[in-house]
């Protein structure tokens, strides 16, 4: 028994599903459903199928280089049974599930970073250019009057109006 | 000695039908026509023809038969004798004396009347001298009737004979009714014979045929003989008796041990001794069957004697003619047909016999010593003392040791039949298995863990490597916490200032979609003439302070600057101004002030919408009211079509698709 993977979305073929499909040229095609057997006949290439394990690993939404694939590959030669060996490598593989999962989980996490720096970039500009909408310029806030000239005691010539004084308010 | 085919015998016709073909030939295959005008020889000629040819047809067809039956004094005494028991010797003879006399006579008559026809003179006397002729061959045949019907009779008996070759190695099984001899011939041969409980089953001779060191054997079965004088044997036995006495062959006395056939020992014994006599130099075996329900060993005393008495008796036939037994043990065999117990052994023993016997006879004839002067076996003379003996190595040997050892050991097909045969106990593969630790043989290997294959991660290093693998994470782990900010996060006024520009922008983008939806509807009013006096002062200074700007001052220029301020006429109907009342004189000239307050433009003044205005027609309020509603109807439906008003009849798309195209998935489209 062995668990395959699917050829079109890249999932775990459990033994009792899916379908094999042995083309003229010897090559094995499996499926995990019926889903990805249709699509396969349709000609669908998986590379170009947004939701299959293929398109994410080619346009790096999924972590593809790492040392914990090399730790699982298909041996064709096989081991005399050893016991311990045994033990070891399945306390192993939980292991190297473990720390394959946070990988990937960093490999995402990683995708996700610039999107924070972006938005409050863009938030940034926003404020600046659109503060207007809520906020008056500073110039003619009341809080801060338009001309605010500081207080100076000049000694002006008694002949200015009171009506010239009201209209520089 | 040839092998006899009795089924090749020409059937012989019987009286009646001899003549109807023999006649019923000359009719067709001479001419038929003669006319008492031709002339006298060609008359003579055509009935002469005739006489000759059913003469010849009757000569050809009485020889053919004669010839076909085999001769008495020709062919071999056990079927001569054969013959004899079963037809009787005589009578065949007779009959077949009688076809030839009748055959004689035709052609006696033949030459009569040939002679008579040459001197015939007309053709009526011609014509009844070859009726006379015909009739008198008729008559003949007619007589030898009977002997035809006979030897029919025989012939096809004779077709169903077994075909014995006499000169063939035989072996030949006699003995009581009921004791086995059938059953044996099934053994070992192809035959298959009945085999029934009642006696005389048999009551012909069979022939089987077996192999033994490449050489073929036949096996005759006789029927059973029953211990009486010759002359009161029936057929039957006489078939068996003559087989006994004609052929040569290796002799199988079957004994019945148990005495199931109905035959005590004695009486088994007293047979055998009767007919030893017939035996002559032919190897005789003793043969017990039977075993199963009565061994050798467990033979009373009496009984005992008498086999050990026929066993001597066996020994004694064979006066140094060839055949002698090898040893003692050859001529006494037991064995049973039902268990196979033995049957091999026993086959082997005759047909060895037969062999021994035949190689004998050939040495001491007297070609041997021609045959034997023409090859040479040549010994090499040894040429020193030195012994070479056989030279085997040891390891040889000790396998050789070691699997007489193991001879008897368990086989795993032991195993399996002692736990419950082939379909119940699969036997365990795993028993063999060579790993550092036995205990490990029984282990179940786990295939899949959490999604992944087993096999796929199996490396005796492989703690190692995972060791690696953590140690390179932790790394990692202290490493990391590289979340750089580059820029700080904003203030919390910062944040409610953008929430609040969002909200803003949200609003407009909102209200700009209300009105674009309600464009064609809705006839889109400048500011000025706003029905719901949406646009105040009082709305423009909030809005102003919720900017943070001080709206005072706006306020003041809005209401200064507004129609009414200006010095509008009072005269003008009540419900006209709602506009605030409030002067500001700020110094400016009459001119200033009635320019100010024209209008591009005249607006009727507002009233309440029930109020019967005296000029429009309407009796009372309510009439207006209905009035009002129907044609806010009406509106509502214009709009709904999005008709600018009442002469607005623009079809906007004359033929739209989906009333004009389309299948129905039901039904007809006969109509749209």
């Amino acid at each position: 028994m062995r668990l395959e993977f699917c050829w079109f979305c890249s999932s775990k073929i459990y033994p009792g599903h899916g379908i094999q499909f042995v083309r003229n040229d010897a090559k094995i095609f499996r499926f995990c459903r019926s889903k990805c057997h249709k699509n396969f006949k349709m000609k669908r290439n998986p590379r170009k199928v947004k939701w299959t394990k293929a398109y994410r690993r080619l346009h790096g939404k999924d972590m593809t280089k790492d040392s914990t694939f090399e730790l699982e590959r298909k041996r064709n030669r096989p081991e005399r049974y050893d016991r311990n060996v045994m033990e070891n490598t399945l306390k192993a593989i939980k292991k190297i599930d473990k720390i394959r999962h946070d990988r990937a989980a960093d490999h995402i996490a990683q995708r996700w970073k610039p999107k924070a720096a972006k938005e409050r970039r863009e938030a940034r500009k926003e404020l600046e250019q659109s503060i207007s909408l809520i906020k008056a310029p500073l110039a003619i806030q009341s809080q801060e009057p338009a001309i605010t000239v500081p207080k100076i005691k000049v000694k002006a010539p008694k002949q200015q109006t009171v009506e010239d004084q009201l209209m520089e308010e | 000695m040839a092998q006899y085919d009795f089924k090749k015998i020409t059937v012989v016709p019987s009286g009646n039908h001899l003549i109807d073909i023999v006649l019923s030939r000359t009719q067709r295959q001479t001419p038929t026509v003669i006319h008492k005008g031709n002339a006298i020889s060609r008359v003579r000629q055509f009935y002469m023809r005739k006489v000759k040819f059913t003469e010849t047809n009757f000569t050809d067809k009485l020889s053919k038969t004669i010839e076909d039956f085999p001769r008495v004094e020709d062919i071999h005494p056990f079927y001569d004798d054969l013959l004899h028991v079963l037809y009787n010797k005589d009578h065949y003879k007779l009959a077949l004396g009688q076809l030839n006399t009748a055959r004689n006579l035709i052609k006696r008559i033949r030459e009569d009347y040939v002679k008579l026809l040459k001197y015939g003179d007309s053709l009526y006397r011609c014509k009844s001298l070859k009726l006379a002729a015909l009739g008198r061959m008729c008559t003949v045949t007619k007589r030898i009737g009977p002997s035809l019907a006979y030897l029919e009779h025989v012939r096809q008996h004779m077709a169903r004979l077994p075909s014995i070759n006499t000169g063939a190695p035989t072996i030949l099984i006699c003995g009581c009714p009921n004791v086995g001899k059938s059953s044996f011939l099934n053994k070992i041969t192809r035959a298959d014979v009945e085999v029934q409980p009642y006696a005389f089953t048999t009551k012909s001779l069979f022939v089987g045929h077996t192999d033994y060191k490449y050489l073929r054997y036949q096996v005759i079965d006789t029927p059973g003989l029953l211990d009486r004088p010759l002359e009161d044997r029936n057929i039957i036995e006489m078939c068996s008796v003559t087989a006994l006495v004609n052929l040569h062959a290796a002799i199988l006395f079957f004994l019945d041990l148990s005495g199931s056939c109905g035959y005590n020992i004695s009486q088994q014994a007293a047979l055998f001794h009767s007919i030893k006599m017939m035996f002559r130099n032919n190897p005789v075996l003793i043969v017990c069957n039977k075993t199963d329900l009565q061994t050798l060993e467990g033979l009373s005393g009496e009984d005992l004697k008498l086999v050990m008495e026929m066993k001597s008796a066996a020994l004694k036939t064979i006066p140094g003619q060839g055949g002698e037994a090898a040893n003692d043990k050859d001529v006494l065999l037991t064995m049973s047909t039902i268990t196979d117990e033995g049957v091999m052994a026993v086959k082997n023993a005759a047909c060895q016999r037969l062999l021994d016997q035949r190689s004998e006879r050939k040495m001491k004839s007297k070609k041997m010593p021609t045959v034997l002067n023409r090859f040479h076996v040549a010994m090499p003379k040894p040429r020193d003392q030195k012994e070479r003996p056989v030279c085997i190595p040891q390891a040889v040997l000790e396998a050789r040791a070691e699997e007489a050892a193991h001879e008897d050991r368990k086989t795993e097909k032991d195993i399996e039949n002692e736990n419950g045969g082939a379909g119940v106990y699969s036997a365990s593969l795993r028993k063999h298995y060579i790993l550092a630790d036995d205990d490990w043989k029984l282990d179940i290997l786990p295939e899949f863990l959490d999604g992944h294959n087993v096999y796929d991660f199996i490396d005796p290093d492989i703690l190692q490597r995972v060791e690696e693998l953590e140690r390179e994470e932790t790394a990692v782990e202290e490493d990391g916490g590289d979340f750089e900010m580059e820029d700080e996060d904003f203030t919390a006024e910062a944040e409610k200032d953008l929430q609040e520009i969002r909200k803003r922008k949200k609003l407009l983008i909102q209200k700009h979609r209300i009105k674009k939806s309600t464009a064609e509807s809705r006839p889109t009013v400048p500011r000025k003439f706003d029905k719901d006096r949406k646009f105040t002062t009082e709305r423009m200074g909030r809005q102003l302070s919720s900017l943070g700007i001080d709206p005072s001052r706006a306020i003041e220029r809005a209401r200064s600057r507004s129609v009414s301020r200006k010095g509008r006429k009072r005269e003008r109907s009540d419900g006209g101004d709602g506009e605030d009342e409030m002067e500001i004189d700020g110094g400016l000239d009459n001119k200033k002030k009635l320019r100010l307050r024209s209008r591009s433009r005249s607006v009727l003044p507002q009233r309440p919408l029930g109020e019967v205005v005296p000029g429009e027609g309407f009796k009372d309020s309510a009439q207006k009211m209905k009035a009002v509603t129907m044609a806010r109807n009406a509106t509502k439906k214009r709009n709904k079509d999005a008709r600018r008003g009442e002469a607005d009849r623009v079809i906007p798309t004359l033929r739209p698709k989906h009333l004009f195209s389309g299948k129905r998935s039901i039904g007809k489209t006969d109509r749209r």
